[in-house]
């Protein structure tokens, strides 16, 4: 039975009065917020104090300049490299006979200027061996590999074959390794996973390969950045509630236990950084940057801290993230500043190489279906017997 | 001249004939479709191609160009209206020619087996990924030396006017003929007698070989 949308039209109609009504009100705020932003610019130092002197239970960044900046890019160089690396998976499926998943990760690298080229290009990789599948500590307990978990691991992929394709370029122009979505594994933060887990995917995984991107910038001219389409973050609004807090030092278990609403700082909740910026930057300028505070930067990054900007498109203002050896060096924060933009404006909005290494990884539906055939197929020329569960077949099947 | 001695001859980098272009990516008896290595370099409308593989030769009239995106969900969009020249294009974005790609149909005009000629449909297709060559001067010449292929083009069933191609096809191998006219006579009277009994057709095709 299909979706019955009759029955829905009614509610969606709801919807949109809804955020109708809070459109105004929205307003009211975001203009608060702005003139909040303004007035703490000119006291950058009496803010960056109230931040270290603070406990807040919202995620608050660090400061690196001045909050209101509106910096312009720079020339974007004629001659320059951008590589993308994007993934897709195939999730283990309990219900097959096979256990195994897949990550496929595609990448662009796209040449401009002189000699302008392109080299599209996947790498699929099947993982069924028993230390592929999950990950093993030192006394021997396991963690499959699926699910949540298995998101992360293809992000480090992706990280992996970036910082692969790099050791083998032998051009030597300017070079912009972007990756899909945040620099910050999020998800090993939430703190469900066992130490030996966070330690084989990040400081093992994700940090060395950020590692030897870094290394590699000694070589060659070299940024590395994520990019963040229509980002849902808060962190700079959340500085907006500290400023506005009237308790000295901030605490909000102190002060705002238990409470979610009518608290002072509530005049600017409900924004995004994105409204704010949206508002702040002309077309094509970025935002100050500003460093990530949260516990799993503090705890594992180093020299790889995460740091932001945003940067205002013509369609959508997106967030950028940039390790901190990037941010600490005008000239590549520039580069990844003005390739970004460049980038946007060939991709129609979005930047080109990330939309092509998406183009190469993606795994439709079909291709699901496909893959599973195969392996069921080439299982059963082996003579390996099928154990397929009831679930799976009824789903196939769809008999009245 | 000698079937082995044409075969055996290199190809020549001032006629532009003779070389790889392509590949067969779908073939059947009548006609394969193969894609080309470098985009839009597909060879002209009517001209002679070949694939080989172990049986032998076989030997084609392209009779349809060409170029789209690679994957069928993929549409073209505009980009050069703020550009003066559609190289920029390409040079804006040099992804585009790997996400483009250009085919060509070819119709099975003949093929060569063991040391002959024959001008009708060999006894197998064309192998899937065999190499797509064009042909020679010398081999247009000596393959167009009867016109008996010429009743497979001129009875296609195929989604392109049928007559467009047979006039490319012969204005295309008279440049191979010492005496291109002599050819097209030649070529009028052999349509001739395949068309006698539809003298519009006939008159509208003599018109294509000028």
């Amino acid at each position: 039975m299909s979706l019955d949308l009759s029955k829905l039209i009614g509610q969606i109609v709801d919807l949109a009065a809804s955020l109708k009504s809070k459109a105004g009100e929205r307003q009211t705020k975001l203009d608060f917020a702005l003139k909040t932003l303004k007035s703490l610019a000119a006291d950058l130092n009496a803010l960056k104090q109230k931040v270290e002197e603070s406990k807040t239970t919202w995620l608050v960044p660090g400061l690196k300049e001045n909050i209101d900046l509106g910096q312009t890019a720079p020339h974007c160089p004629d001659d320059f490299i951008v590589l993308a690396s994007d993934g897709s998976h195939i999730d283990v499926d309990r219900h097959q006979s096979a256990h195994c998943f897949l990550i496929n990760i595609g990448i662009a690298q796209l040449q401009y200027g002189r000699n302008p080229d392109a080299q599209l290009l996947n790498f699929p990789y099947l993982y069924f061996k028993d230390g592929e599948v999950a990950i093993t500590s030192a006394d021997g307990r396991q963690m499959p590999i699926e699910g949540q978990l298995l998101g992360i691991k293809r992000g480090i992929e992706e990280c992996r074959w970036l910082a692969e394709r790099i050791k083998e370029l032998d051009v030597d122009l300017p070079l912009v390794a972007l990756l899909d979505g945040s620099l910050i594994l999020w998800r090993l933060a939430e703190q469900v996973y066992p130490d030996f887990v966070v330690r084989e995917l990040l400081v093992d995984g994700f940090l060395k390969y950020l590692g030897q991107l870094e290394e590699l910038n000694r070589r060659r001219r070299l940024a590395v950045a994520s990019y963040i389409s229509f980002p849902r973050s808060t962190e700079v609004v959340n500085l907006l509630r500290l400023a506005i807090c009237p308790h000295l030092p901030v605490d909000c278990d102190r002060y705002c236990s238990g409470k979610f609403e009518g608290r002072e700082c509530d005049v600017v909740g409900g924004l995004l950084d994105r409204d704010l910026f949206a508002r702040l930057l002309a077309p094509g300028q970025r935002s100050a940057l500003f460093s990530s505070r949260s516990s799993v930067v503090a705890k594992y990054y180093g020299a790889n801290e995460v740091n932001f900007f945003y940067v205002r498109l013509d369609g959508e203002v997106a967030r950028v993230e940039v390790p901190l050896w990037v941010a600490e060096d005008e000239k590549l924060v520039g580069l990844v500043h003005s390739a970004i933009l460049d980038q946007c404006r060939r991709g129609l909005g979005y930047p080109v190489a990330l939309s092509e290494a998406h183009e190469q990884a993606v795994v439709n539906f079909a291709d699901r279906e496909q893959f599973w055939e195969l392996v069921n197929q080439i299982l059963v020329e082996d003579g390996i017997f099928l154990e397929n569960s009831a679930k799976s077949e009824s789903k196939r099947a769809r008999w009245i | 001249m000698d079937i082995e001695q044409i075969k055996n001859q290199k190809p020549k980098v001032k006629d532009g004939n003779g070389s790889k272009i392509g590949e067969v990516i779908e073939a059947g008896s009548a006609e394969f479709t193969a894609q080309c290595y470098k985009l839009d370099q597909a060879p002209p409308l009517g001209s002679l191609v070949k694939t080989q593989d172990k049986l032998g030769e076989i030997y084609g009239v392209v009779y349809n160009v060409e170029t789209h995106s690679l994957e069928p969900g993929r549409r073209v969009v505009a980009r050069g209206e703020n550009m003066e020249a559609e190289e920029e294009i390409f040079a804006a974005n040099p992804q585009l020619s790997r996400l483009l790609t250009t085919d060509f149909r070819v119709l099975v005009v003949g093929h060569v087996e063991g040391k002959s000629w024959h001008h009708y449909l060999p006894p197998k297709s064309a192998s899937i990924h065999s190499f797509v060559y064009t042909c020679r001067l010398e081999e247009v010449r000596a393959f167009t030396q009867t016109l008996d292929f010429l009743s497979l083009i001129v009875n296609a069933r195929i989604p392109v006017p049928v007559d467009e191609v047979a006039g490319a096809c012969l204005r295309y191998a008279s440049r191979a003929h010492r005496d291109p006219n002599a050819f097209l006579v030649k070529a009028g009277k052999e349509l001739a007698c395949m068309l006698s009994r539809d003298v519009n057709r006939l008159n509208s095709l003599l018109k294509r070989l000028k």
